[in-house]
């Protein structure tokens, strides 16, 4: 019987004018979109090797310790799997003075955004005249009348209905994948396609949600012309507002400091007002050293030359004189430390509220489904707010293997030529440590996009049992 | 005959349970999208009064714009920190870069309620008008009577024009006074004669939807399938076509990535500082490639992004509400167009504060910018864009009038 039921709901679907209609879009936008994605991720690519190229043209000729810093910072890398989920390593970046507009106005689509807003709006379009356009044709209480469980209808209808939804979009993915397949310079791993298919896996879960949603209102209400007036009210809200909305909510309730202004705090407590504590600090403590060595009276108004004739020709003078340049030392190092605690409580400061911003943010909203598939397709490929942590973590273990190789290193070249500039000087750097990405492994990945994916299943239950109960309580006369 | 008919369609909508909850829809969405950007407004102003640069400092940083609670547009990038330096200009933001949520989805702004939900709510408005009076079979009765369709038609738009109309302008007025009330929120009055340029953009814009409404009903028999063709319709122009234009310009005009300039402006800088080193005599020659070549570089990237600009926004333009973003945006003073402008006078900035030796000795001139006149962003586009906005009314309408007239009204 249960058979019967999805037979009839995939039949009826094949037939109608909507199935058509969604199989034609998504037969052109899947494969279209999956193209030009390609071709950017391996003109991204290209432009990588590129850039990598000039670098190492660079090190091979400039190379030297005091600015190497900017040159070989490390960059994140284009990932095949880009030419599906573009997720933030689309964004624009504000951080740079020349940077791209276009995708601010208008954010480009990938897969996420196909599966995201317009297979949510292709859900409920098959599914929120199930229950009333039945009602209204008279079908409902026939079929009904045949002792049929109403939850079992229910769930004929849910799933005829995805599944019919679904294959026409698997059918096109297949033809994009296809163009990706053929593509030479596009490989991808075991790992990329796992990825593939949790997002799919998602994917149908989300999509679930929606036809469980289209049928909870199609049994609330008596026409199917209101019906879907509540469904489209019901998906505008969720899927394009309420996500749009979050951040700006939390950062009315958990405000965060303009980063400019600490950023310039910052700037002075580390350069003007370390001067003016660093020689506040020598001049007291030199004047002490003065005041205990009376031998060394007089030493602020000596000329350099003076000062050492008078440490050649006077050992207690080269003494107090050496107690006198430690004390010099001394305080300059201490006015740095007293202002890198203070640097480090104003920055602390700023990342403890910022993350809290964050977090909030993106719990409010999760209460869109939309928002949850997001984060769970990005997080999967790399192009989310784990991989940024990430990518922050191999790239401070880059520095730490730079860091050991450039101090020993340096030492090496002092000791050859004790007159060389060792800051300034070209040097042979071949052999240095250079940043290679690696991809987190695909575990990894799987643990941190349990959260949305636990909770898009948890509303997908809630808006199915609803539509159970709601349509066991519905009149179908 | 056709008052009669405005008055008809306008009680038609006024008892209906659709004009209940569309309504509920964007007065709930309007007011939330004003008072929250209204808000964030609030607090970049006060940001503002912070990072503001003493009178001495080399710094150019724009006051928060009060039409950005409108149409935020690319604000976040136009009032950055600019900080000219030797090699470059060293651009800061204040937006938290920790809330990553920002990046995944747009500003929900007034232009963007506008652009996604009224157009929805136009759609909604006009998809059933014919194919269900011919089902109730009312359309017959109405034909019977001595009214030509043309003027029957005109009816209906007119009438759902209006019922749409008088809420919007309602609930904006609204909107507007409570946005007010914080007496920190001031604009100017050429700000409100843009404000209000917007606002009739916006009709254009809503008018064009409920014209597709009315084509598509009277193409389809089935008020069903009229709302399946629209939804269907409504999610290309509004959210595929846009960006198709712009993946389409990517590939065909070459820009590097703003990474690659920046790498590429390094290895330059630290190259040539590393040559004076070795050759102190030359000083001067050495800073003088450094800043050719930077320039040359900066020239031709910006360059290689104006083309593509140029030609992601005449490709978008397929689709109306790509149309309807560009020129409102531009109205409000957040467009791509102002932002180049700015980016060139902050060029231009640094140039001077580093010519007249101004930037060491802490006497620069302060940076003073003005937003593009409206008559300029009228010239530069806006107007083609009402224009555009217009011609698919037109073109809407005529086709839709085609079609009712062999429409069979049985």
């Amino acid at each position: 019987m249960g058979n019967a039921l999805i037979l009839k709901e995939i039949r009826n679907h094949l037939l109608s004018f909507r199935f058509l209609a969604v199989f034609i879009l998504l037969l052109v936008i899947v494969p279209a979109t999956v193209m030009i994605l390609t071709n950017d991720t391996v003109r991204k690519q290209d432009e990588f090797s590129r850039r990598r190229a000039d670098i190492e043209n660079y090190l091979g000729q400039y190379a030297h310790f005091n600015r190497l810093g900017g040159i070989i910072a490390p960059s994140p890398q284009p990932l095949p799997l880009q030419a599906l989920v573009l997720g933030l390593s689309a964004v624009p970046q504000l951080d740079t003075f020349d940077n791209d507009p276009l995708p601010v106005l208008f954010p480009l689509i990938d897969l996420t955004f196909i599966l995201g807003i317009l297979m949510s709006l292709a859900a409920l379009i098959f599914s929120y005249d199930a229950i009333s356009g039945e009602k209204e044709d008279g079908t409902l209480k026939l079929m009904l009348a045949n002792g049929v469980p109403r939850a079992r209808v229910i769930l004929a209808k849910i799933i005829g209905g995805a599944v019919t939804l679904w294959v026409p979009f698997l059918i096109a993915l297949a033809a994009g994948l296809v163009v990706l397949l053929l593509h030479p310079r596009i490989a991808w791993g075991a790992a990329d396609w796992g990825a593939l298919g949790l997002i799919l896996a998602g994917g149908f879960v989300y999509l679930l949600l929606f036809f469980g949603l289209g049928l909870l209102v199609s049994s609330r209400h008596a026409s199917s012309a209101s019906s879907i007036l509540t469904c489209l009210f019901l998906w505008v809200v969720f899927v394009l507002v309420v996500p749009n909305l979050s951040p700006y909510v939390a950062s009315l309730i958990r405000p965060a400091p303009s980063i400019i202004e600490v950023g310039r705090r910052i700037d002075r407590m580390i350069d003007t007002e370390r001067d003016d504590l660093g020689r506040t600090l020598s001049r007291e403590r030199m004047d002490a050293v003065v005041k205990s060595n009376p031998v060394l009276a007089g030493v602020d108004r000596m000329t350099e030359p003076e000062v050492k004739a008078e440490i050649a020709r006077n050992a207690e003078f080269a003494r107090a004189y050496e107690l006198f340049r430690k004390a010099n030392e001394a305080a300059w190092r201490d006015a740095n430390d007293i202002q890198e605690a203070k640097v480090k409580v104003i920055r602390d400061d700023l990342s403890r509220k910022e993350n809290a911003q964050a977090r909030l943010s993106a719990a409010l909203s999760m209460a869109s489904p939309l928002a949850a598939f997001t984060y769970f397709s990005a997080d999967l490929t790399h192009s989310g707010v784990r991989n940024r942590a990430h990518f922050e973590t191999i790239a401070a273990a880059f520095w730490d293997a730079y860091e050991n190789y450039a101090g020993p290193k340096m030492e090496a070249l002092r000791k050859a030529d004790p007159t060389m500039d060792v800051w300034n000087t070209a040097v042979d750097v071949r052999d240095m440590p250079r940043f290679v990405y690696r991809e987190e492994p695909l575990a990894g990945r799987i643990k941190s996009v349990l959260a949305p994916l636990l909770i898009l299943c948890g509303m997908a239950l809630v808006v199915f049992l609803g539509a159970v109960l709601s349509f066991n309580w519905t009149d179908v006369r | 005959m056709l008052g009669i008919l405005v008055r008809k369609e306008i009680a038609d909508n006024l008892l209906s349970y659709k004009f209940f909850v569309v309504i509920l829809l964007s007065a709930v969405l309007i007011f939330t999208s004003l008072f929250v950007m209204g808000r964030d407004y609030k607090s970049r102003v006060a940001d503002y009064q912070l990072i503001k640069p003493k009178p001495d400092q080399a710094i150019a940083v724009l006051p928060p714009n009060p039409l950005s609670v409108f149409a935020k547009g690319l604000e976040d990038s136009l009032a950055r920190s600019y900080e000219p330096s030797v090699i470059g200009i060293e651009a800061r933001t204040g937006r938290s870069s920790a809330n990553t949520v920002f990046d995944f989805f747009p500003a929900p702004d007034f232009v963007y309620i506008v652009k996604v939900v009224l157009s929805l709510v136009a759609l909604l408005f006009g998809f059933d008008r014919i194919s269900r009076e011919r089902e109730a079979g009312t359309l017959k009765l109405t034909l019977a009577n001595p009214v030509s369709r043309g003027a029957l038609l005109f009816g209906k738009w007119l009438g759902n024009l209006f019922s749409l109309a008088v809420p919007f302008f309602l609930i904006t007025g609204i909107g507007l006074a409570i946005l007010h009330l914080d007496p920190s929120f001031r604009m100017t009055p050429s700000g409100y004669g843009r404000l209000a340029l917007i606002l009739l953009l916006s009709l254009f814009y809503m008018a064009l939807f409920l014209s597709l409404g009315l084509f598509v009903s009277a193409v389809t028999r089935r008020s069903a399938t009229s709302l399946v063709v629209l939804l269907l319709l409504w999610a290309l122009m509004v959210f595929v076509l846009p960006n198709t234009g712009t993946l389409l310009a990517r590939q065909i005009v070459e820009v590097p990535s703003s990474r690659a300039v920046m790498e590429k402006r390094n290895q330059i800088w630290t190259r040539e500082v590393l040559k004076t080193f070795s050759d102190r005599g030359n000083r001067t020659s050495h800073f003088q490639t450094m800043n050719e070549e930077i320039k040359r570089l900066e020239e031709d990237y910006r360059n290689r992004v104006d083309r593509q600009v140029r030609l992601a926004k005449a490709l978008n333009r397929i689709s109306p509400a790509a149309g309807f973003v560009y020129t409102a945006t531009e109205m409000a003073g957040t467009g791509i167009g102002e932002d180049s402008r700015l980016k060139r006078e902050v060029v231009r900035y640094r140039d001077q504060v580093l010519q007249t030796g101004t930037l060491e000795n802490n006497m620069a001139p302060a940076f003073s910018y003005k937003y593009r006149p409206l008559g300029e962003v009228m010239a530069e586009g806006g107007l083609f864009d009402i224009a555009w906005l217009l011609v698919f009314n037109v073109f809407f309408f005529a086709a839709g009038f085609v079609r009712f007239l062999r429409y069979d009204a049985r």
